[in-house]
């Protein structure tokens, strides 16, 4: 078997053979790629916040947010250049970690990156701050005095594996509100945080030493302990066991930004169900089943679909079920190792068997999976992996009561409904805890600047600094002009 | 005779053997596959969905295998139900999730299946053995299979003061004690049997207790079902280890012995002096491992999901799907533990820790 290896993260100020490196073996169709990933010790953790920190001081925070768009916007055209090194490097071994469909992943990262260039990044900023300009000095506030947003003092990432490439969201994030940052690898996708930072100080390369990408195993020991004492914001991805646990060892100081566990799910209303349309609908609900095999946050579990139109229910069950099995010849699912197998296994296992209003439909082993109940049934999770739920509802209102039952867990819902319908479920499914609301076919492609879990991406990360009025007035008498 | 009388006849004598061919196996297994189809009407529907009709089951592989939650959601009988039956259950935690239910009209088949395998795997020989037990006996627990058993080991193969050492109040710590002390003196060979998790909690008593025995040769311990949250999480080395510290039983006689509920056949190992040890059954029960979504038997070597065809499963269905993996190895095969519901890599919810939150 082919053996290649990768070194991972970013280590500003710390030569390779000072720190110890520990190995996550991957496997993919007779290749083994083996990435190394620094662990830290309690010492060089503290003296990499220092230096990260001071590197901020003298570099990021000195750039008018501008500059950094204008930076980011050049670390973005590089990774949507196919033939940049980076990308290059992102196309091998990202299928490889992951083990998605290499096409699948392609087209995705594009996607991705695209809602990262300079325009997307100024309505992101303009999205939170009405006068960006509150990021780089004092600015009028209209109740008179001023005001300015500083970012944190050390801004600590801790990234999931599940979807690639997805701490560029956090970085980006960070490096708008000027903040020094060490990032926390997923050991499922142990990559692109590394390569981002290495690409940043290639464009700019004062930047180098303000971001710093580590490992540890598991939740760490007092390495990270060390690492947590010194943060003011720390920014988690994960699920809510190990967010609560994460919770626990933070100081009472630090700010704490969650994304735990959620559950999207879509309504297909009536009006999307002529012969015409139905069809297309089903096709992009199958799209987003299909991204990043459903791992994502806002990926969907459940569609429920109205009865009363052309298109009956178990109809559109299976016009999803004819473009999932499309989408496998163009996208393959990843393969499942045994535990999720099983998982997938127990999961169809339990439709047929359950009631007999459920029924499974295509051949029970193939790469995905579609069950379809005739009757409401509560917003569960699918075995993930390309299985999906489609439920028949006499009315789509019937659906909110039953999704408000699980309001933690509520972030994407896709509507595929006329105009006053969206509006209308929207004002019912946002009061039940849904945060975004999306087409059918964009549930799994958030917009640029979309407000993740329902807060606000970059003013979650500041403290804004007040001159109240009083202070201005008082300066006045002290002026070497005062008469 | 009429034909499910004649079959149960045939499926006693087949246990009675001291073996069989292939062929002897696929026989009855597909006499009892056609019995169950023509008679469990929810296997029948199962087995249709799959497309596994009389015709297309050519050998006892071919039976399409049941998920043990379908013991759960439905009954699975070929016989009618009868006032007389009994009805082992699985351990259900907390109540909220469905036990699942195995029903025996009769038990002469389970019994004779237990009878046999154990006078050969446990007893090796010995016809009597005094017996301590560690698990509540059948007047406490009527629906479990594992009390049972256990009645049934200390009726069959138990010397006359052979006791139960889990009472309602708890562990009997000093009957215990003295139990064993006896056998020290007595120098005959004494068997304890129970759940791994009682067994820890023996250990734990006696080191605190600071007590430890030497049971005379041809002494044999019987654990079983693991620990099941029930006791601390104990390495299976340290547990024989421990075993073989406090009670003086070397590892090559700990028998470890794999059932389920919804199996009537048990499997054992030879000791446990190296682990995992190699678990086997007997002539009347054959697995296969499989990769769990397709079913499709997985390459020698790799783990797979465990099937059991069990011919002494004649009322409900000979073939069942477990959540157990394990591997082939030399003589039977390994156990590797459960599969776990895969954990979800990111922010995207996963069905056990979805169940997990909804139950807290």
């Amino acid at each position: 078997m082919k053996v290649e290896r990768i070194t991972a993260g970013h280590l500003p100020g710390l030569r390779d053979d000072e720190v110890q490196w520990h190995v996550l073996p991957f496997e993919r169709d007779g290749l083994r790629l083996e990435v190394s990933v620094p662990m830290l010790t309690a010492a060089q953790m503290q003296a990499l916040a220092q230096r990260v920190r001071g590197a901020a001081d003298r570099h990021l925070r000195t750039m008018p947010v501008a500059e950094i768009i204008d930076v980011i916007d050049r670390a973005i055209a590089r990774l949507l250049d196919r033939n940049d090194p980076f990308r290059r490097e992102a196309e091998a071994w990202l299928p490889v970690v992951s083990g998605y469909d290499a096409d699948m992943l392609r087209l995705g990262l594009t996607g991705y990156f695209k809602t990262f260039r300079a325009p997307q990044l100024r309505r992101f900023v303009a999205e939170d701050f009405a006068n960006p300009a509150v990021l780089d000095g004092f600015q009028p506030a209209p109740k008179g005095g001023a005001v300015r947003a500083f970012g944190p003092d050390l801004l600590v990432h801790v990234w999931a594996g599940n979807v690639p490439a997805l701490s560029l969201w956090s970085l980006v994030c960070g490096l708008l509100v000027k903040a020094p940052g060490i990032g926390k690898l997923a050991s499922a996708e142990p990559l692109f945080a590394g390569w981002f930072a290495r690409l940043l100080a290639e464009v700019h390369p004062p930047l180098a030493d303000c971001l710093a990408v580590v490992w540890w195993r598991g939740a760490g020991g007092e390495e990270v302990d060390a690492l947590y004492a010194q943060a003011d914001t720390v920014l988690a991805y994960g699920g809510n066991d190990t967010l609560a646990a994460l919770r626990q060892r933070l100081p009472m100081t630090a700010r704490f930004l969650p994304h735990g566990h959620k559950l999207g799910f879509g309504l297909v209303g009536a009006a999307a169900l002529d012969a015409l349309k139905a069809p297309a609908v089903a096709r992009l609900a199958a799209w987003d089943v299909m991204r990043y095999d459903q791992q994502g946050c806002y990926s969907p579990h459940v569609f429920y679909v109205e009865r009363g139109a052309p298109v009956p229910p178990r109809a559109f069950a299976d016009y999803l079920a004819a473009e999932l099995a499309n989408l496998q010849q163009r996208f393959a699912r990843r393969p499942l190792d045994l535990a999720e197998g099983a998982a997938v296994a127990k999961w169809q296992q339990a439709v047929e068997w359950g009631s007999d209003d459920q029924v499974l439909i295509g051949p029970v082993d193939a790469p995905w999976s579609v069950a379809y109940g005739d009757s409401l049934q509560a917003l569960a999770p699918t075995a993930l992996y390309r299985t999906i739920t489609v439920v028949g509802v006499d009315r789509l209102d019937e659906v909110v009561p039953v999704v408000a039952k699980q309001r933690a867990f509520l972030q994407t819902a896709g509507i595929a409904a006329s105009p006053e319908e969206l509006y209308r479920l929207a004002s019912l499914l946002g009061a039940a805890g849904v945060t975004r609301i999306s087409a059918i076919g964009a549930m799994s492609m958030p917009e640029a600047g979309w407000h993740h879990d329902g807060r606000f991406n970059l003013i979650d990360l500041v403290r804004m600094t007040e001159i109240e009025q009083s202070a201005e007035a008082a300066a006045q008498p002290f002026a070497p002009y005062a008469d | 005779m009429d034909k499910a009388a004649s079959l149960l006849a045939d499926l006693l004598a087949f246990i009675a053997m001291d073996g069989c061919t292939d062929k002897q196996f696929d026989q009855l297994a597909l006499r009892l596959f056609a019995y169950q189809y023509e008679n469990n009407a929810p296997f029948r529907s199962f087995c249709q969905r799959r497309g596994a009709t009389l015709r297309k089951v050519k050998t006892w592989s071919d039976i399409p295998a049941v998920p043990i939650d379908a013991f759960k959601a439905m009954e699975l009988r070929s016989e009618p139900a009868l006032p007389t039956e009994r009805v082992f259950m699985t351990s259900g935690t907390t109540g909220r999730a469905a036990r699942g239910r195995h029903f025996h009209p009769r038990l002469d088949v389970y019994d004779l299946s237990m009878t046999r395998n154990f006078a050969r795997r446990f007893m090796s020989g010995a016809q009597r053995l005094s017996m301590g037990i560690l698990f509540p006996d059948e007047q406490a627990m009527p629906n479990s299979s594992l009390a049972h058993y256990l009645a049934l080991a200390r009726s069959e193969f138990g010397a006359a003061d052979s006791r139960c050492f889990l009472t309602p109040e708890g562990l009997d710590l000093p009957g215990l004690c003295a139990a064993l002390e006896q056998a020290e003196r007595t120098g005959r060979a004494y068997a304890l049997l129970g759940a791994s998790f009682s067994l820890v909690h023996v250990m734990d008593a006696l080191r605190e207790q600071g007590r430890g025995f030497r049971l005379p040769a041809g002494s044999r311990i019987l654990d079983t079902g693991g620990y099941k949250g029930q006791s601390r999480e104990l390495p299976l080395e340290d547990f024989y280890a421990g075993l073989e510290e406090l009670l003086g039983v070397p590892r090559t006689h700990c028998i470890n012995m794999y059932g389920m509920t919804e199996l009537s056949t048990q499997f054992y190992d030879d000791g446990n002096a190296v682990l995992p040890s190699v678990k086997s059954g007997p002539h009347w029960i054959r697995s296969r491992l499989v990769e769990p979504v397709t079913g499709r038997s997985v390459a020698p070597g790799e783990r797979g999901i465990l099937v059991h065809c069990d011919l002494a499963n004649y009322n409900s269905v000979t073939t069942i799907l477990t959540e157990d993996v394990g591997q082939w190895a030399e003589g039977g095969f390994l156990l590797l533990g459960r599969a776990e519901g895969a954990v979800a890599k990111g922010c995207s919810l996963a069905v056990e820790e979805f169940v997990k939150a909804a139950a807290a």
